[in-house]
């Protein structure tokens, strides 16, 4: 695995993006000598996933065999048809997954590119001693904030609803720090030559700042998202109804009273709580590349 | 650009989501309480292992009422749930507490009912109001927790092995017999015992890890014993490798181990039988004895302790109605509950009944049922109780990080000792004013 | 987390324009987040501070909290595995962070180019990132198995004699959980980064080239600098992941064999949500917080005391 760490510059930009014709058969001949030891090294990567689903297919004493039974047998369903239909069925955690991701993803991403903006590019009283505070929070483990939210969420009637997930959720230090990180490293010369054009600060964001800041968005999105999808400790201790259980609980739940897991079921679970995950990832991938080339940046 | 018609789409879209999490939100953010007929309760057996029919059986018996059973998982993760739940509010009428700790936490937090009356008044309770040999939890002098379950400790025996050994199933034996046999059992590439018994509560019984002052106990001799024998037989290939339990985390799949037949004899408690009658997914070809705990003279004590305190929430409206629920789980549902392996605490049902439900219909397909018979009903067992609960996780944690280190020979069983006392002693000198 | 404390904004004429529309847009900007931010993450800091003050187990409730002045600080310096907890946390992130940072790095420069496959290849090494941790844990406990795991075997079949113990070990559960959080976190790096390598100054190669500058010149003049913001976003996303993500350490050794993956997010949480000593957690986590800050403050100052001087 780490061995891609220590390959020295495997891979300086060698091959021009320019096509220039006597370079084109070399150029063929080396997208293969390329493509075959990435494709292995993502085989490699994807060994655990195969076990996984291997898990997912067979009997739950089978997953703890010695040696590895990678071949399940016999093959059975059942697993895939508990956790979707079953009376621990994943289906409504996931809908309360998806909405609390997306809500979540939604409102990080608008507070804090708007928010990232103004501590990078606008000036004004207390700046930065607002943002040495968001800097100095920004070191927190979540932990350590479960237990005055319980409290907080418990006075405030919002425990045990998805808002006591998402609330926290939309407003945090770490997205905008990563997106006034972003906007440092753009050129202020535009806002300066909009003033004079009379466009309001709302417009240069809106029309300028933004649209280049759709990547580094994208990423945010993809990173809330994912943060979202599997956070375990703020739903286990903010979520006491099953009705709102998200995925992570959902999934736990797959144990017997011993606290064993049953190991076929929640494998199944993790393969189907893969995917709206992938889709999200693939959806916003293309967008990154998508972004960039229309914002002129490139 | 094209960044306008973008950003006005994905406004759609939010609006689009905002209106969808408002129903899922709404949906799911009303807790009022729920009407007086139903009640709440909260325990750590799915569902489908007892409690479902025990409660249809009170929904039947009691048609007017309703009961809401909420599964939580009996581990920290899952007592810290219903911990939060009981403080924050939400309705929980009845629950049942397992680990001690948590048990003195949330009795001694006021989040148990006083129980003392109405036990008192309830014909064929008496045992509960027992102070001697306690099968309730006394706070202050009244009782807030019901003990409702045995969870005597036994051995299992892989009858197959034993049989290929020429050995027979011992009605009574001491730690030596047991070493003994787990030696012979032992073969290449089979271990004759997943574990020791925990010779220390077999010697000391209750409260083991304190001393009559309260002090740290570790250095009683008994302690290094029990590292220092499960050491050498671990270095022997007799019990099975401390590595691979922690490699596996083995500790809560004992039953992997057994029913793939890596180790013959088998140091458990009566949740563990369930698997053992369960073909779809522990499938096995052999039958299971038991063997009461060995013991190391006259007075020596079971292993296991009384079990699954069943309490009723303090801030509960439904009292009544929450011990009606309870007298009808004590009195009623051990039938229903023994596939879950609970042996109840009273000997308010036939044995037979219980043993029935323990092992299954198809008992003598997998079981040497009257060598079970013998152990859970003839032998008089000692259960026990721990009353002092004095900085208990923390000793806990630090006996289960040594016992580890000293048991894949990183650490010898004198230096892991050595800590465990020292930091034991640290513990309860610091967290000693609370109990 | 010097990474956190570039310096703010260039500020170049800043004073003069701090009156006005702009220094009232600043603050209507900023709006939305602070209210957030001072309701969600200020107030329930205060508290916290609060707690360490005191002695409390969460099940008695607000009334069960009791003042014991500084005790739980005093314990903590003195306490053992607090900083046994700081040494292996630095270890911990210390080592799985640059790392993730500099594997992801190389993987992202292998994948920029004309491969077939490249957003499958691109997704397959995202994958782990997006996988429940539940699922994670389980699966590598198996891989990683002394004796039977793929992963040893692998290395027996490259020769080597003395396998290493992983999970049953207390020197190599640490490295273990290193190996796995790099597996998770580099396909994330990798994609960060590529999506950047498509912003790289395409022109500039092809001058470069022209120049004879071979391909190790050209990565360090005209690539890695524009990498840098890049890095900076990685390095401290994956730091507040690992911080964060203590998941794993959860769910593969609780802390163990002995005490030797007791990392300081799980010792936190240990005290307070094993041990139910929340004021203790909360005086940990407090002391954890002072710690940081100062050393980013120092950081900080040195910084701007260069660029000063420059």
């Amino acid at each position: 695995m780490t061995d891609t760490a220590v390959r020295p510059r495997p891979a300086a930009p060698a091959v021009p993006r320019t096509r220039r014709t006597p370079r084109q058969r070399r150029a063929t001949r080396n997208r293969w000598l390329w493509a075959v030891p990435m494709w292995l090294l993502a085989l490699a990567f994807l060994l655990p996933f195969a076990w996984m689903l291997s898990t997912s297919l067979k009997a739950n004493a089978d997953a703890f065999t010695v040696p590895m039974q990678w071949i399940p047998d016999p093959w059975r369903w059942d697993a895939f048809v508990e956790v979707l239909t079953g009376e621990g069925s994943i289906v409504p955690a996931f809908a309360n997954s998806v909405v609390v991701a997306a809500v979540r993803v939604l409102g990080e991403v608008l507070t804090a590119t708007m928010a990232g903006y103004a501590f990078a590019r606008l000036h004004f009283r207390g700046r930065d001693k607002v943002f040495l505070a968001y800097l100095a929070t920004s070191i927190i483990p979540a932990q350590l904030l479960l237990v005055p939210r319980f409290i907080y969420f418990q006075q405030l009637g919002l425990y045990d609803t998805l808002w006591a997930l998402i609330l926290p959720g939309m407003f945090t230090v770490l997205g905008t720090f990563l997106m006034r990180q972003f906007f440092v490293g753009q050129p202020a010369a535009f806002a300066e030559a909009a003033r004079i054009d009379g466009a309001n600060e709302w417009q240069i964001f809106w029309r300028l700042y933004l649209p280049m800041a759709t990547p580094v968005m994208s990423a945010l999105g993809i990173l809330t998202f994912v943060w979202s999808w599997n956070d375990y400790e703020t739903p286990l201790v903010l979520i006491s109804s099953p009705e709102a259980y998200t995925l992570p609980l959902s999934l736990a739940s797959f144990t017997d009273e011993q606290g064993a897991i049953s190991a076929n079921l929640t494998m199944a679970a993790s393969v189907v709580s893969i995917i709206p995950v992938l889709i999200v990832f693939l959806v916003l991938q293309k967008r990154f590349v998508r972004a960039l080339t229309h914002t002129g940046i490139k | 650009m094209t960044a306008a018609p973008r950003i006005s789409r994905r406004s759609l879209l939010a609006g689009g989501l905002g209106a969808t999490a408002l129903t899922a939100l709404t949906g799911c953010g009303g807790r009022s309480s729920s009407p007086a007929t139903t009640l709440n309760v909260w325990g750590g057996v799915p569902a489908e292992s007892g409690p479902a029919d025990l409660i249809a059986a009170f929904e039947e018996a009691h048609p007017e009422y309703t009961v809401n059973y909420t599964r939580f998982i009996n581990d920290d993760r899952g007592n810290l749930k219903l911990d939060t739940a009981l403080q924050g509010g939400v309705d929980i009428d009845v629950y049942i507490t397992y680990p001690m700790e948590s048990l003195a936490l949330r009795s001694g937090s006021g989040m148990g009912l006083d129980l003392t009356d109405r036990v008192a008044a309830e014909p064929g309770f008496e045992p509960f109001l027992e102070t001697e040999a306690p099968r309730a939890f006394w706070q202050d002098g009244r009782i807030t927790a019901l003990a409702t379950a045995r969870s005597p400790r036994f051995i299992l025996l892989n009858t197959a092995h034993l049989e290929a050994a020429g050995l027979e199933v011992p009605s009574e034996w001491t730690v030596e017999e047991f070493v003994a046999m787990s030696r012979e059992l032992t073969t290449d590439g089979r271990y004759g015992c997943y574990s020791l018994p925990d010779l220390p509560r077999i010697e000391l019984g209750p409260n083991y890890w304190y001393t009559d002052s309260g002090d740290s106990n570790f250095s009683h001799p008994v302690f290094l014993e029990h590292m220092q024998l499960s050491r050498s037989l671990i270095d022997e290939s007799v019990l099975f490798p401390w590595t691979e339990v922690l490699a596996r985390h083995l500790e809560v799949f004992q039953q992997n181990g057994f029913v793939a037949e890596e180790f013959s004899l088998w140091a458990t408690e009566p949740f563990s039988l369930r698997y053992l009658q369960d073909p779809e997914e522990y499938p096995h070809d052999f039958t299971v004895a038991a063997a009461p705990m060995p013991t190391v003279g006259p007075d020596s004590w079971n292993s296991g302790p009384f079990g699954d305190f069943l309490m009723i929430n303090s801030k509960s409206t439904k009292q009544d109605l929450a011990w009606e629920f309870i007298r009808f789980y004590i009195k009623e549902g051990p039938p229903y509950l023994a596939p879950g392996g609970r042996i109840p605490t009273l000997e308010n049902v036939e044995d037979e009944t219980v043993l029935t439900g323990l092992l299954g219909e198809d008992a003598d397909d997998w079981f040497d049922v009257d060598s079970f018979r013998r152990v859970l009903f003839e032998d008089e067992t000692e259960l026990y109780v721990d009353t002092n609960l004095t900085a208990y996780p923390e000793i806990d944690l630090a006996y289960q990080q040594q016992r580890d280190l000293c048991l894949i020979g990183e650490r010898s069983p004198q230096a892991a000792i050595d800590s465990v006392d020292s930091q034991a002693q640290a513990a309860i000198d610091r967290f000693g004013k609370e109990s | 987390m010097a990474v956190s404390v570039a310096p703010a904004a260039p500020a170049p004429s800043a004073p003069a324009s701090q009156a006005g529309p702009r220094a009232r847009a600043g603050w209507l900007f900023i709006l939305p987040n602070l209210v957030g931010v001072t309701l969600f993450t200020f107030v329930p800091l205060l508290s916290v501070v609060v707690l360490a003050f005191t002695d409390w187990n969460l099940v008695s409730g607000l009334g069960g909290i009791e003042f014991i002045g500084v005790d739980n600080f005093v314990h903590v310096v003195q306490d053992p595995t607090f900083w046994g907890s700081v040494g292996r946390t630095i270890i911990y992130a210390g080592l799985s962070v640059p790392l993730t940072v500099a594997s992801g790095l190389a993987l992202s420069l292998a994948l920029d180019r004309d491969i077939p496959g490249r957003g499958a290849l691109r997704a397959m090494f995202f994958m782990p990132y997006i996988v429940s941790t539940v699922a994670v844990g389980m699966t590598w406990l198996m891989l990683m198995n002394p004796s039977a795991g793929v992963v040893n075997q692998f290395l027996a079949m490259l020769g080597l004699a003395d396998l290493p113990g992983w999970f049953a070990s207390s020197y190599w559960a640490l490295p273990a959980l290193i190996i796995i959080a790099i597996w998770s976190g580099l396909g994330y790096a990798a994609v960060i980064y590529l999506s950047a390598l498509q912003d790289a100054p395409t022109d500039l190669y092809e001058a470069a080239e022209v120049d004879g500058a071979g391909p190790w010149r050209r990565f360090r003049t005209i690539t890695w600098p524009s990498l840098l913001p890049t890095t900076v976003f990685l390095l401290v996303t994956l730091f507040i992941g690992t911080s964060q993500g203590f998941g794993l350490v959860a769910l593969l050794t609780s802390g163990g064999p002995g005490d030797s993956t007791t990392v300081l997010p799980y010792y936190m949480y240990q005290t307070g949500f094993q041990f139910y000593r929340f004021g203790y957690a909360a005086a940990i986590g407090l002391v954890t917080f002072v710690g940081v800050l100062l050393l980013t403050l120092a950081m900080w100052r040195a910084q701007r005391g260069r660029a000063l001087h420059d």
